[in-house]
């Protein structure tokens, strides 16, 4: 079942990706490939015990070893700090002052850089970094978050304790009662691992501080360019306009790349001061120790339904870490806005923490308050066999149908314009679920497990604060080739290829004819960054502004060049003409001409030239979009190791600006879900140390572990222009839960249960031997 | 991840090679196909100042059938053997060899590196105890062949000495009515086996089991042999063997260590149930045979 394009209009249709020629043949240009003269290799000296005070650091010898050009310490580049180093509009909170870029007090981390060499090449700096003597007293560490606030450590000393954030909502005594008294109820905790981000292409940066031009020129695998320039001037003190970041191409971000980390600094810190180029890549190691950490949460979910499976209430506690030096904080928030998603629940008690720990530092990773579709659908689930009922039959009863939006969310919210009860519909019909059940009765008589389980969800894009707006610059040049200008970009997304579709149908330009350029502060318009899944409602809405406004200007010019009316100009394929008289026509290339170099022939009055910028904001808090994953698994009942069967994802994103798009998004998250549901975890041992710092032991999911996904679609048009809805994200919060609950159905045949993630073979078999299997 | 300066040396003979080693006896290291050793290297956990790299050496190259042996010469790439006809006179080797990591690793990859890299949980150490292989071994004295029971000590420790090349593996090619079968359990395909076990037996003439050979990799330190239930087979008649007793025998004789993928309990389940599973499908096999 997936979407046919009905017409021949571009906005809908599955033309093949811009840029995938490119990227697909080891032609995309990312950091590493940038090489500029001179330029000096970075490499850092990294903590190996999770606390410590720093008593000494020698650098003498690391100083006069080959090819090395400094070696700096906290001592060197800390005092030249001349800003805070936080994120730019901190949304949730940061990490605590005083700012510091390398560790000279304290180390926090183990990773947790305490000194950088410049040398030649990177193998030098590595060598040199070894002969670097740190003199290190090691202090007992926060390590277990759970436990982060009854521990008399601080992981900053200048804190009253380890909160680093947080929320309490006290119980009302309504809802009290509910919890009690109501007929059906459940209470469990579940537990979310650790796992991480992962982009194939890791961190990494050049900076070139030019003391003669008195300029910065960085390249950054970032999701953000305008706030690493704001960044960049902010902790030297140089002005944003001595600053140029450009992007190329980003092998990834995923929310680690949303925020200029304090290692990038660094390196901006050094280059600024040496007056000469500096290269940091990041390597795999660095990345899964040193670069971001995330989802490692979890909570303690009670639901309660009457008689009749109507869900009442439901109270939730729940903890996360923010390691070390976040540099966004907890979203825990934004999951207790949207907690009780798809279904009418009238109340919710919602109580969050926040703690520092003694390790890497948190960023937001891929639907970063995706805790509440994880932990709610297992919920929903336990409910529903507390009650004797499917868990299906329980979402049915529950679910939001059309004709009660828009329904005001227990926050106090509207939601409005999504389709949780199509979409939960429609992946049942994909799936089977009733012919699912009775084969799954079969294959149990056989001795097989199989289960299914679904994760049905909203997802919110925030459009607070910044959020809310998005820039776009579209110009025409005098040969009717189109040039569009993004603030943010893209970083796998495709959004040069969705961009030139939005552009091409509403200038009435062809397709080809239109090149995207993107993350590049020299010729952009500032904006905030690509993330929240705002590239299709925000700047898909903007573009398609700024195209419009465009076209209008192409019918005016020549409405007025074929002395006909605006209203009989039509624009497509590059050519405007009077409708029902193809022969008056002028080309996209004679209008723009006129419009630079033929002024005269413009209406009287006319501003010369074609081109525009067009920022759009919207006035909602939040935009919505709506998905339902489901898939069916085998779990091993010897060796409990779990098969995925199928999976299938039901999405409400809007208007699809390129279904092709559409899916390999959901396809990216929807991996990224399974793999920390069944695969990956980061894992710190009682000292804090990580274990898991290679591929070997971090496992991420490979094409032949995840299975084919298969897609449907419901269009709900959002009110934006253009009715486009964020896709970016959904993939990464449905299916955990999906698999949860799958796995969980399976093992419910033989009366066992997992709360705690990964579902690993061994957290499985441990579950079955509980039970006497 | 870059490693630690080294200097490398690329001799094309193999008495060029041991004379490499033993001028730089500990310092130095063979270079086969680098899928071990670089890695460790790279992340700076191996360091040696002189790589001996042996890949241009034409006698470590080849596989050959000699009466009731097939021997293959260390810098056979295991791609290379993977798709030779004659590896599948050795059924044992020929399941083992498209399980090591990914076909990429395995084009560079050597059956003598994987065999002289020695890791616990590698499939060639234990498919060469099961069989009774030999190791053929040059050194500055000349060569030795020690066979596969006293070759492997311990994890990453083999009997080769710091001056010495493994130049092939002699497996014995077994007569008779013989099945084999090997069985392992990974997270991930590719990936080092969490456990897994090699097993070969003979049924002679009456139906009984002549001879059996259960080898396990990622259960010890190093590649092991079930030898209380080896013996519990031999002589039994091969039809009505209680498999799944001598499977769990065979598993609870090992000390396997706890890790972030399973405890060591996990791990004796795992292998009961592989062995039970390769058991049956080596005895199906020999019956028929
Ligand atoms: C992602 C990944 C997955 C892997 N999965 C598996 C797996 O599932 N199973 C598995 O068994 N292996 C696996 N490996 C390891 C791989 O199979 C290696 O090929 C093998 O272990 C070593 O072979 P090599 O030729 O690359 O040896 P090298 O890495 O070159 O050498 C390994 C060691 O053996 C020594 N050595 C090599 N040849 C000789 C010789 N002729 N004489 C004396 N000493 C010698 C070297 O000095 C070194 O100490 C994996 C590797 C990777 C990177």
């Amino acid at each position: 079942m997936t979407f046919a394009a009905a017409s021949s209009r571009l906005v809908g249709s599955r033309i093949n990706r811009k840029e995938d020629p490119r990227l697909l043949t080891g032609r995309g240009r990312y950091v590493d490939d940038v090489v500029v003269p001179d330029m000096l290799n970075a490499a850092f000296a990294r903590s190996d015990i999770a606390r410590g005070r720093i008593v000494s650091i020698e650098t003498t010898a690391a100083a006069a070893a080959p090819g090395v050009v400094a070696v700096l310490t906290g001592t060197d580049l800390n005092p030249l700090l001349a800003g805070p180093i936080a994120a730019t509009p901190t949304l949730g909170m940061g990490s605590p002052g005083p700012h510091k870029v390398l560790a000279d007090d304290e180390v926090r981390y183990v990773g947790d850089p305490y000194a950088m060499v410049v040398a030649r090449s990177r193998a030098e700096a590595e060598d040199a970094v070894e002969l670097i003597e740190l003199d290190v007293e090691s202090l007992v560490p926060v390590a277990d978050y759970t436990t982060a606030l009854l521990s008399d450590e601080r992981v900053h000393p200048q804190l009253e304790d380890n909160r680093a954030g947080g929320m309490v909502q006290p119980l009302d005594d309504e809802l009290r009662t509910l919890l009690e008294s109501a007929p059906y109820s459940a209470t469990d905790t579940f537990v979310q691992n650790r796992y991480l981000a992962v982009p194939m292409e890791t961190r990494g940066i050049v900076a070139w501080w030019d003391p003669g031009r008195m300029s910065f020129d960085i390249w950054v695998s970032t999701q953000s360019p305008h706030d690493v320039r704001t960044v960049t001037a902010r902790v030297t003190g140089v002005s944003e306009n001595q600053v140029r970041v450009q992007m190329g191409d980003v092998g990834g971000g995923f929310g680690q790349k949303a925020y200029l980390a304090r290692d990038e600094q660094i390196v901006i810190l050094a280059s600024y001061h040496l007056g000469c180029p500096v290269k940091w890549i990041e390597d795999r190691r660095e990345n899964l120790v040193a670069a971001t950490s995330s989802r490692a949460e979890r909570a303690t979910v009670s639901i309660a339904a009457d008689q009749l499976g109507n869900i009442l209430g439901v109270r939730v506690d729940h903890i996360d870490e923010v390691g070390a030096y976040p540099m966004a904080g907890s979203a825990a928030m934004m999951g207790a806005v949207i907690f009780t998603g798809p279904y009418r629940i009238p109340k919710l008690s919602f109580s969050t923490d926040s703690v520092y720990t003694n390790t890497c530092s948190r960023a937001p990773y891929r639907g970063p308050w995706q805790i509440e579709t994880y932990v709610r659908e297992q919920a929903v689930d336990s409910l529903a066999r507390n009650m004797g009922l499917d868990p299906i039959e329980l979402r049915r009863r529950n679910v939001l149908q059309r004709d009660q939006l828009p329904y005001l969310l227990p926050i106090g919210l509207s939601l409005d314009h999504v389709s949780p009860a199509e979409t939960l519909e429609q992946a049942a019909a994909m799936i089977d679920y009733d012919g699912f059940r009775a084969w799954q009765r079969q294959e149990f008589a056989a001795g097989r497990l199989v289960g299914v389980g679904i994760g049905l969800y909203i997802e919110p894009q925030s459009a607070m604060g910044p959020y809310a707006a998005e820039p776009a610059h579209i110009r025409i040049q005098p040969d009717g080739s189109t040039d569009v200008y993004l603030g943010s970009g893209s970083h796998g997304q495709g959004i040069e290829t969705t961009t030139a579709q939005i552009v091409s149908e509403n200038v009435g330009v062809p397709f080809d004819t239109v090149k995207v350029h993107q993350g590049d502060t020299g010729t952009t318009p500032y904006a905030f960054g690509t993330g929240g899944s705002r590239s299709g409602p925000i700047l898909g809405a903007a573009i398609q502004l700024a195209a419009r406004d465009l076209r209008s200007k192409i019918v005016e010019i020549a409405a007025h060049q074929l002395e006909a009316s605006p209203d009989d100009i039509e624009v497509t394929g590059g050519v405007a003409a009077v409708r029902g008289t193809p022969t008056r026509a002028r080309t996209i290339g004679e209008i723009s001409r006129s419009a630079y170099l033929d002024l005269g022939a413009l209406p009287p009055g006319m501003e010369p030239g074609l081109e525009t910028l067009k920022r759009y904001k919207t006035d909602m808090p939040f935009l919505f979009s709506n998905a339902c994953h489901m898939c069916t698994v085998e779990v091993d009942g010897s060796t409990g190791s779990v098969r995925i069967l199928r999976f299938v994802v039901s999405e409400d994103c809007g208007v699809m600006i390129n279904p092709s798009v559409v899916e390999g998004q959901i396809a990216g998250g929807a991996v990224q879900g399974i793999g920390g549901a069944l695969l990956e975890d980061f894992i710190y041992d009682a000292d804090g140390n990580p274990l898991t710092t290679t591929f070997l032991d971090y496992l991420l999911p490979t094409a032949s572990d995840v299975p084919q996904i298969e897609y449907g679609h419901v269009e709900t048009p959002a009110t934006t222009p253009g009715g486009f809805k964020g896709v970016g994200e959904g993939g990464a919060i449905g299916a955990p839960a999906a698999v949860a609950n799958a796995v969980n159905d399976a093992l419910h045949l033989v009366g066992a249960r997992v709360r705690e993630a990964p579902f690993s073979p061994a957290r499985i078999v441990e579950a079955l031997e509980a039970v006497g299997r | 991840m870059k490693p630690a300066p080294f200097q490398l040396h690329i001799p094309s003979t193999l008495e060029e090679a041991v004379g490499l080693l033993s001028q730089h006896g500990e310092e130095a290291k063979v270079l086969a196909g680098g899928q071990s050793l670089v890695p460790l290297m790279a992340l700076r956990l191996a360091r040696y100042e002189h790589l001996v790299d042996v890949n241009r050496i034409a006698a470590l190259q080849g596989i050959a059938r000699e009466g009731g042996w097939l021997t293959i010469g260390a810098m056979t790439r295991q791609t290379t053997a993977e798709a030779h006809r004659d590896v599948a006179l050795v059924p044992l080797l020929h399941q083992a060899l498209p399980l090591i990591g990914h076909f990429q690793i395995r084009n560079r990859g050597t059956v003598g590196g994987s065999t002289a890299h020695a890791d616990p949980a590698s499939e060639l150490p234990a498919v060469a105890l099961a069989l009774d292989a030999e190791m053929v071994i040059h050194g500055p004295a000349g060569g030795r062949v020690v066979p596969a029971r006293e070759f492997f000590v311990s994890t990453w420790t083999t009997g080769l000495k710091p001056d010495e090349i493994l130049t092939a593996v002699r497996y014995p090619v077994w007569p008779g009515h013989c099945g084999f079968a090997l069985e392992e359990f990974a997270r991930r395909s590719g990936d080092f086996a969490i456990a897994g076990v090699a097993c070969g037996l003979e049924v002679d003439q009456d139906g009984d089991v002549a001879r059996a050979a259960i080898a396990y990799f990622g259960m010890a330190p190093t590649a092991v042999r079930a030898s209380a239930a080896e013996a519990a087979l031999v002589g039994s008649p091969a039809r009505g063997a209680d498999l799944a007793e001598i499977a769990r025998l065979a598993a609870s004789n090992t000390d396997p260590g706890d890790d972030i993928h399973g405890s060591a309990g996990f791990r004796r389940r795992v292998a009961a149930h592989l062995t039970e599973r390769a058991l049956e499908r080596a005895l199906r096999e020999s019956i028929h045979a």
